[in-house]
């Protein structure tokens, strides 16, 4: 309806000449929420239709999303974002639903564990109730299933199981035939999430093979090993996902590397940013905030956004892991080094992402 | 400019810290809930207003469409958009309410606005010399000028820049008294006048030519009430903005006593550079709560509808150090800026004997 706006040129420009905005639409989204919160132009709407509880610590949310949401492929993540007391939260998790399920039904899953400590995680368990609309944003992120088929091997942990789950579930669903074996390393039985879809796909998908490791369940801790690999079935051919804990993830990808396994063939997701190798030594320097006025010096160990939040500064920003440039500002002199690529910017004035960026030597941010 | 020590200042400036402490640990859901409340307002007037004066051909709905899109102006410019500029609501993440991209419903754009207003008048409150926003380079308010006999027309100039208002708020980073001094040349200012003439044209294309046009068969109006709701707007916000700075006590400073000055310097020069005025609850909205223009000046970026909480703390800690607390009601306050301009209209002697309260040995230091 309104959406429309988006698409015409000389819509577009009516509408900023009219509303001072780049999303003219969301001019009337104080007035359409009130009358229906799905209307809202400024993001992607979804509703909570269903949550349920898969273990102790772990809940499933069931999400419906305004129609123009673009959808995704098994694998995927989100980012959505929440008010807590007053304060936009966004924060990015993996989609647990197939994307067959969204198509037929027009709903996507969320399947989140609480954090020790994290402040999103823990209100979504205590407070989010179902018909409550969140915002969310397009889907993102390379982990997909290999096309055409191929052997795959599924290393998960923990909560790590949630974009898996998407993936078999699409797989089973279209008929995968080539192997497929999960191993799943959970603290206890207890802790397995989603054990019925898990143990019905073995049921019902005979290239199927779920392999389900306790680690602390006996004296010593059982983690992942040489053995665990010995059982899986032609592994030196299969197509490696990795997800969960760091440290199963630097174990299995240093075990499949020394089984030559190559690079290019082990697939791993992350949910925090992950640091290239930055050569300390060159980092740091003086921060120069130019419209607030303020120098702050920095060490190098943090990124110009947690440099900013830490000098009373609140600057606009959205998944504080480089995706969704919403902290996007102009650095007008000095150079900073991406923390996702390694590579150092130029020296004069450009475009930045503050939630990435860490100062190397004197530094001006436009903020 | 009372005169303190510097243990004195530090005193004064934990003091107040100590407020602005307990405001920013207690910001939260009623904030949000606050500024959304008004965003609410703004859309419900704006859009009611456009939609209404197509009818204003019916001289009672004219006045209601007129006085709607007026008010919905006042909000969006004083409650919303002078506000969400200054940061006061950066913490809730909300990109539509962001100080960095807001955009508001005036010429001045807002990156102007951000350069002139919240870092130049902000920093250098009341300085004569630094801070452009006293007099706006057009009016002779303080003994600092030197009169000259076209000063004696300023009242005229006065009123055309209450009129035109917003226009005269866009074109202020253009520094044309410079320019006219030759310090800076209209080269240096092109970027800034693209800028100008962008927004500007945008602001009267949308006024002046589409809402008319698109009701064309009552487009005169349509334009007169669009006319007229600027013109509510323009007279009501300088008239809030003059009675902030220009008050009979409200004080001036010279650039040599705010030299290196510490925090509770700034503190202080912010506390005896502004006044406010009293009035009740929907004044203070009107006037984004720049009727507690005290408090502003020393939280600028906390969200305004917390200065009546925080008012009478403000000035218990005036109290305390014995500085005066400039209020009074509207009236009051108004007409002491009326004398102030029409007193600096005249020559010196003239105007110490007819407004003694504005002569060199009463409020100004
Ligand atoms: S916050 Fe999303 S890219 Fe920086």
């Amino acid at each position: 309806m309104i959406s429309v706006l988006e698409n015409s040129p000389t819509l577009h420009w009516l509408g900023r000449q009219l509303f001072n905005r780049d999303d003219p639409a969301a001019f009337f989204d104080p007035l359409l929420e009130r009358i229906n919160p799905m209307w809202v132009q400024q993001y992607t709407p979804a509703m909570v239709t269903a949550i349920y509880n898969e273990t102790a610590d772990t809940k499933t949310f069931v999400l419906a999303p305004a129609k123009r949401w673009l959808g995704f492929e098994a694998g995927q993540h989100v980012s959505i974002g929440i008010d807590i007391d007053g304060i936009r939260r966004n924060r990015t998790f993996s989609l647990s639903s197939s994307p067959i399920r969204w198509r037929t039904d027009g709903t996507v899953t969320l399947t989140i564990k609480r954090l020790p400590g994290g402040l999103v995680t823990n209100w979504m368990h205590d407070h989010l109730e179902t018909d409550t609309v969140i915002g969310l944003g397009d889907a993102f992120g390379d982990f997909r299933i290999p096309s055409p088929q191929e052997p795959v091997l599924y290393i998960a942990g923990g909560s790590g199981i949630t974009p898996v789950l998407s993936q078999l579930e699409t797989m089973a669903a279209s008929d995968y035939r080539a192997p497929v074996t999960l191993l799943y390393f959970v603290r206890t039985q207890a802790d397995v999430i989603a054990a019925e879809k898990l143990h019905a796909l073995t049921g019902r998908w005979s290239a199927f093979t779920l392999k389900v490791y306790a680690t602390s369940e006996t004296e010593t801790p059982q983690f992942l090993s040489d053995q665990h690999l010995d059982e899986v079935p032609g592994l030196a051919g299969r197509r490696c996902y990795l997800c969960g804990p760091k440290g199963l993830m630097d174990l299995a990808n240093d075990l499949l590397y020394r089984r030559g396994i190559s690079e290019d063939r082990i697939h791993s997701t992350f949910f925090s940013v992950p640091a290239a190798n930055l050569d300390s030594g060159t980092l740091g320097g003086a921060v120069h905030f130019e419209r607030s006025n303020l120098d702050v010096s920095s060490e190098g160990d943090a990124v110009l956004l947690e440099i900013a939040e830490a000098a009373k500064l609140s600057p606009r920003h959205g998944c504080r892991m480089g995706i969704c440039h919403q902290c996007s500002c102009r650095k007008t002199s000095g150079t900073v080094v991406n923390r996702l690529t390694g590579k150092a910017s130029g020296p004069g004035e450009e475009t930045i992402q503050l939630c990435v960026s860490v100062p190397s030597g004197p530094v001006s941010i436009d903020i | 400019m009372k005169k303190m020590n510097e243990t004195q200042l530090k005193e004064l400036e934990q003091d107040l810290d100590t407020i602005r402490d307990q405001v920013i640990a207690d910001l939260g859901e009623r904030d949000a809930r606050y500024i959304r409340r008004i965003v609410r307002l703004h859309r419900s007037l704006e859009v009611g207003g456009r939609v209404l004066m197509p009818f204003g051909f019916i001289p009672p709905v004219f006045i209601a469409a007129t006085a709607a899109l007026g008010i919905s102006k006042i909000i969006e410019n004083m409650e919303i958009g002078h506000n969400v500029m200054h940061g006061q609501y950066d913490w809730m993440n909300d990109t539509s309410l962001h100080s960095q991209t807001y955009e508001w419903d005036t010429v001045c754009t807002g990156d102007s606005w951000r350069r002139t207003h919240n870092y130049e008048h902000h920093t250098y409150t009341n300085i004569i010399g630094k801070d452009r926003d006293y007099g706006y380079a057009l009016l002779r308010l303080s003994d600092d000028d030197k009169w000259k006999p076209a000063h004696s027309l300023q009242f005229i100039n006065y009123v055309l820049l209450s009129v035109f208002f917003q226009w005269g708020v866009g074109l202020h980073e253009l520094e044309s008294e410079r320019i006219r001094r030759r310090e800076i040349s209209v080269r240096e200012k092109i970027p800034f006048l693209k800028d100008f003439f962008r927004k500007g044209g945008r602001q009267a294309f949308k006024d002046y030519v589409f809402f008319p046009l698109v009701t064309f068969p009552v487009a005169p109006v349509v334009l007169a009430g669009n006319v007229g709701a600027n013109l509510i707007r323009n007279l009501w916000s300088s008239t809030v903005i003059f009675c902030g700075h220009f008050t009979q006590d409200a004080e001036t400073f010279s650039e040599e006593e705010c030299e290196g000055e510490s925090k509770g310097h700034w503190y202080l020069r912010q506390l005896t550079g502004s006044s406010n005025f009293t009035g009740g609850k929907w004044m203070h909205v009107m006037s984004g709560h720049l009727s507690y223009q005290v408090e502003h000046h020393i939280f600028p970026d906390l969200p305004a509808h917390r200065y009546p909480e925080i008012s009478e703390q403000v000035q218990a800690v005036c109290k305390k150090h014995g500085i005066p607390y400039n209020t009074g009601t509207f009236a009051r306050q108004y007409s002491t800026v009326l004398k102030r301009v029409l007193g600096y209209s005249l020559p010196d002697r003239m105007r110490n004997r007819m407004l003694p309260e504005f002569s060199s040995a009463g409020a100004q230091s």
